[in-house]
C-alpha cells in the first residue's frame, strides 16, 4: 500500500514537473505575441523592451512570445482562440488583418481606450494618416495602433545614372521607363519590380494608386478591381517586362531584388523601406532613394502613390478582462507606439517610425540627419494609400495575387477580361456582407 | 567469370556511388551557403565559396536561439512520444493479432480510417482538448496526441500474426501469463518491427513543426524546428539563407555525428528487417 502511495506521488511529481510551475506572483502578466519579418534580433529587442516597461510599470510584467511568421501568427492566434485558449493579450498582425479579428469578437477597439486618455486627440493625431488608414474602420473607429509599418519605395543605384547622364531621379512613369532603358545591358537589368512569387498585390497596389484609383477604399464591402485604373496599371507593370525588356518577363522575385540591386546587377528596384538599413550598409555604390515615379498625367489626379504595409498593434479582449488588465495593456501598447520606442524601433529595424515627433526623437534624428534617404520614405506617407482589406480579405486577396499573376507572366493575355472575372468572383464573395 | 563479376561490380560501385551523390549535394549546398557571406549572389567571388569563406552567419545563427534547450526538449519530446508508444501499441497490436472479442474488425476499421485523417484537419479540436486539460504549453501537451499510433499497431500486429501461435501455447502450458507471453513470445520475435517502427515514429517527430509551435508559447518546451522557425524571416527583407542553413547545420551536426558512430547498427537492423 504504501509502495503504491509512494509511486502515486513519484508520478503526480514527475506529471507536475511538465505541467510547469504556476506563477507566484501577484503580477499582471501580458502575452505579447509578436511576428518576425527582419534580420535583426527581434526577440533579444522585445526583450530590451519588456525589462525597460517592467521597470517603469512594476506589478506589470511583459512575456513577449516568437510567433513565426505574419501567417504563422495569425494561424496560432486563430487556433489558439478557436480551441478555446486565453489568447494573447497584444498581438503584432497585419494592419490588414483587422476584419477578420474584428468580425469574430476577439479583439478590442483601440478608440475607447483612447477616449480615457486625457491627452488621447494628440496621441492620435501624432500617427502619420496614411499609417492610420488600415486601422480604422467606416465608422472612424480607431482599432489597431501602426507599430512596424512599411511602405514601397523606389531605389536607384546613383553612380549608374549619373554615368548614364542622369543627375535625378526619375519622376514619372515615363522618365521611369526611359532610364530604364537607356540603364539596362545585357549584364544588368534597369529596373526590377518585385512582383513574382505569389504575392503582386502589394506592389501592384504602388502603380495602381499612381494610375489613378487605388482597388480599395474606406468601405470594406468594396473592391475596385476591374476600373480602367486598374487594367491600365498592371498592362503597364506587364509591359516592363515583357515589351520594354527593363527586367525579367513575369517580374523578379521579392528577395532577389535586393540582392541584384546591391550587386549592381539592377540599376533601379521598387522595394520596402523595410529595406533600407540594409541596402544602405550594404552597397558600396551611393544609394538614391526617391519616391515611387508618378503615374500619367491627367485630369483624374493620378500622382505619386504607394500603399503602406505592415503589422499593428492590436488589443485583444472579448469582454472577460478586468479594467486593471486593460489598464495595463493600454499602457503596454502607449509603450510600445511611443516617439522614444518608434525611434528606437525604427532607427535598429528600417521600419518608418510611425509617429510625427519620433523622428525628433534619438537615435532616429541623427541616423535622418546622417542619411537622409530615411526622410524620403517618411516624406512618402503624404501620397499613400491604404493597404489591400476588405471582409474576407485572405479570400479575396488570393483572388487578386492570381489574377495578377496570370497577367504578368502572360498566362491570361486579355487582362481587362481577366480583371473582370476576377472583380465578378469578388463581388459575390463580398455581397454577404453588403 | 571473375572478369565479369569484376566488371558487374564497377558498375554497382559507380552507380551506388552516383546515387549517393545525388543524396549528398543538398548538404553541401547547404554548407556551401552558410559559410559564404550573407545573401552574397553566385556570380561574386569564387562560385563555390563566395568572396570570403565567413563563419559569421553561424555566430549569428547561434545567438539567435537556445539550441541546448531546443535540443533537450526535442529530445524529451520524441523519447517520451516513442515510449510511451511503444507500450500502448503493443498491447493493441496484441488484442488485434490474438485475442478475440466483438466488434473487433469494426474497431479495426476504425483505426484504419484515423490513418487517412490528415493531422492538421484536428489541430482546433486536439487544441482544445489539451487547453482543456490545463496542459496548454507543456512536455506533456507535445506528446499526448501521438501516444496512440495507428501505423505502429498495424505494423505490429502484422508481426504478431506471423509468430507462429503455437509458440505461444507452449507458453502457456509451461506457465506463462499474459505479461510474459507478450514479452517472451511477442515482443523478442517482432523486434526488427518495432526497431522499423521506431525509425519512422523518432524522424517524423523529430521534424514536427505544426503541432509543437501551435500547442507551446515558451522557449523551455519548444522544440528545435520552432526555433530554427526564428530563422526563417522572409516577410519584409526576403529570405536570409546563409543564416538559415547555417541554423540547419548547427541542428543537424550532433545527429550526423551520433549516425556516423552508430553507423554499423543503423545499418544492420534495416538489413535484418528487410530480410523478414
Amino acid at each position: 500500500m504504501i509502495a503504491i502511495r509512494k509511486r502515486m506521488l513519484a508520478l503526480f511529481m514527475l506529471l507536475s514537473l511538465f505541467v510547469g510551475a504556476a506563477y507566484a506572483q501577484d503580477d499582471i502578466v501580458i502575452d505579447f505575441y509578436f511576428p518576425s519579418a527582419t534580420a535583426n534580433d527581434a526577440e533579444g529587442i522585445f526583450q530590451g523592451y519588456a525589462d525597460r516597461f517592467a521597470e517603469e510599470n512594476p506589478g506589470i510584467r511583459i512575456n513577449p512570445v516568437f510567433t513565426g511568421s505574419y501567417t504563422d501568427t495569425r494561424n496560432t492566434i486563430l487556433t489558439e482562440l478557436q480551441g478555446g485558449g486565453a489568447g494573447p493579450d497584444v498581438a503584432v498582425m497585419l494592419s490588414i488583418d483587422l476584419y477578420s479579428f474584428a468580425e469574430e469578437g476577439y479583439i478590442a477597439p483601440a478608440q475607447a481606450f483612447i477616449d480615457s486618455m486625457e491627452n488621447g486627440e494628440a496621441y492620435a493625431s501624432d500617427f502619420f494618416p496614411a499609417l492610420m488608414s488600415n486601422g480604422v474602420d467606416e465608422d472612424g473607429n480607431i482599432w489597431s495602433i501602426p507599430f512596424q509599418r512599411s511602405t514601397p519605395i523606389l531605389y536607384y543605384n546613383a553612380d549608374l545614372l549619373a554615368e548614364a547622364g542622369y543627375d535625378s531621379p526619375p519622376a514619372n512613369n515615363a522618365e521611369l521607363v526611359e532610364i530604364a532603358q537607356a540603364l539596362t545591358t545585357s549584364e544588368r537589368h534597369g529596373l526590377l519590380v518585385p512582383v513574382a512569387g505569389g504575392f503582386p498585390i502589394w506592389m501592384y497596389q504602388s502603380f495602381a494608386i499612381a494610375f489613378g484609383r487605388n482597388i480599395v477604399d474606406d468601405d470594406p464591402t468594396a473592391v475596385y478591381f476591374n476600373t480602367p485604373e486598374a487594367v491600365a496599371a498592371v498592362e503597364f507593370l506587364r509591359s516592363l517586362g515583357a515589351e520594354l525588356g527593363v527586367g525579367p518577363a513575369g517580374g523578379a522575385a521579392w528577395g532577389d531584388t535586393p540582392v541584384a540591386f546591391l550587386a549592381g546587377q539592377a540599376a533601379m528596384i521598387y522595394h520596402t523601406t523595410g529595406n533600407l538599413t540594409r541596402i544602405l550598409n550594404g552597397a558600396d555604390f551611393e544609394v538614391g532613394v526617391w519616391y515611387l515615379p508618378s503615374g500619367p498625367a491627367g485630369e483624374d489626379g493620378a500622382g505619386y502613390g504607394a500603399p503602406t504595409g505592415g503589422g499593428n498593434l492590436y488589443i485583444f479582449d472579448d469582454g472577460s478582462k478586468s479594467q486593471a488588465e486593460l489598464d495595463a495593456i493600454w499602457k503596454w501598447v502607449t509603450f510600445l507606439s511611443s516617439p522614444a520606442i518608434q525611434a528606437d524601433w525604427g532607427a535598429t529595424t528600417g521600419y518608418i517610425a510611425a509617429n510625427a515627433s519620433a523622428w525628433e526623437a534619438e537615435p532616429l534624428a541623427s541616423l535622418a540627419l546622417e542619411h537622409p534617404q530615411y526622410l524620403v520614405a517618411r516624406d512618402q506617407l503624404q501620397h499613400a494609400g491604404k493597404e489591400f482589406s476588405s471582409y474576407a480579405t485572405i479570400t479575396i486577396q488570393g483572388i487578386i495575387n492570381g489574377t495578377l499573376e496570370s497577367i504578368l507572366t502572360g498566362e491570361s493575355e486579355d487582362a481587362q477580361a481577366a480583371m473582370d472575372a476576377a472583380q465578378a468572383q469578388i463581388d459575390g464573395i463580398l455581397a454577404d456582407y453588403r | 567469370m571473375t572478369r565479369n563479376s569484376r566488371v558487374a561490380q564497377t558498375i554497382a560501385a559507380t552507380l551506388t556511388g552516383a546515387i549517393g551523390l545525388i543524396f549528398l549535394l543538398p548538404l553541401v549546398f547547404t554548407i556551401l551557403v552558410s559559410i559564404r557571406p550573407e545573401n552574397e549572389p553566385v556570380t561574386q567571388g569564387s562560385i563555390f565559396f563566395g568572396s570570403e569563406i565567413t563563419l559569421s552567419l553561424y555566430q549569428h545563427a547561434l545567438k539567435i536561439a537556445p539550441w541546448g534547450l531546443h535540443y533537450l526538449n526535442s529530445i524529451i519530446f520524441v523519447g517520451g512520444t516513442l515510449l510511451v508508444q511503444m507500450f500502448t501499441v503493443t498491447c493493441a497490436a496484441y488484442a488485434f493479432a490474438r485475442l478475440r472479442f466483438a466488434g473487433r474488425n469494426l474497431l479495426l476499421v476504425v483505426i484504419l480510417l484515423q490513418l487517412m485523417i490528415p493531422s492538421g484537419v484536428l489541430l482546433v479540436q486536439n487544441f482544445r482538448m489539451i487547453n482543456r486539460l490545463g496542459l496548454f504549453d507543456t512536455h506533456l501537451a507535445l506528446m499526448l496526441p501521438y501516444w496512440g499510433s495507428a501505423f505502429g499497431m498495424l505494423l505490429l500486429r502484422q508481426a504478431f500474426r506471423e509468430v507462429p501461435i503455437e509458440l505461444e501455447e507452449a507458453a502457456r502450458i509451461d506457465g506463462a501469463n499474459l505479461t510474459q507471453v507478450i514479452r517472451h513470445v511477442y515482443v523478442v520475435n517482432a523486434i526488427p518491427a518495432y526497431v522499423a517502427f521506431a525509425l519512422v515514429s523518432l524522424s517524423s517527430h523529430w521534424n514536427e513543426f505544426l503541432w509543437p509551435f501551435i500547442i507551446t508559447r515558451s522557449e523551455d518546451i519548444r522544440p528545435l524546428t520552432v526555433g530554427l522557425n526564428k530563422l526563417i524571416k522572409t516577410t519584409d527583407q526576403g529570405a536570409f539563407y546563409g543564416q538559415l542553413m547555417a541554423g540547419t547545420l548547427i541542428v543537424i551536426t550532433p545527429l550526423v555525428i551520433l549516425f556516423l558512430l552508430f553507423q554499423r547498427q543503423f545499418v544492420e537492423s534495416f538489413a535484418r528487417s528487410g530480410i523478414r
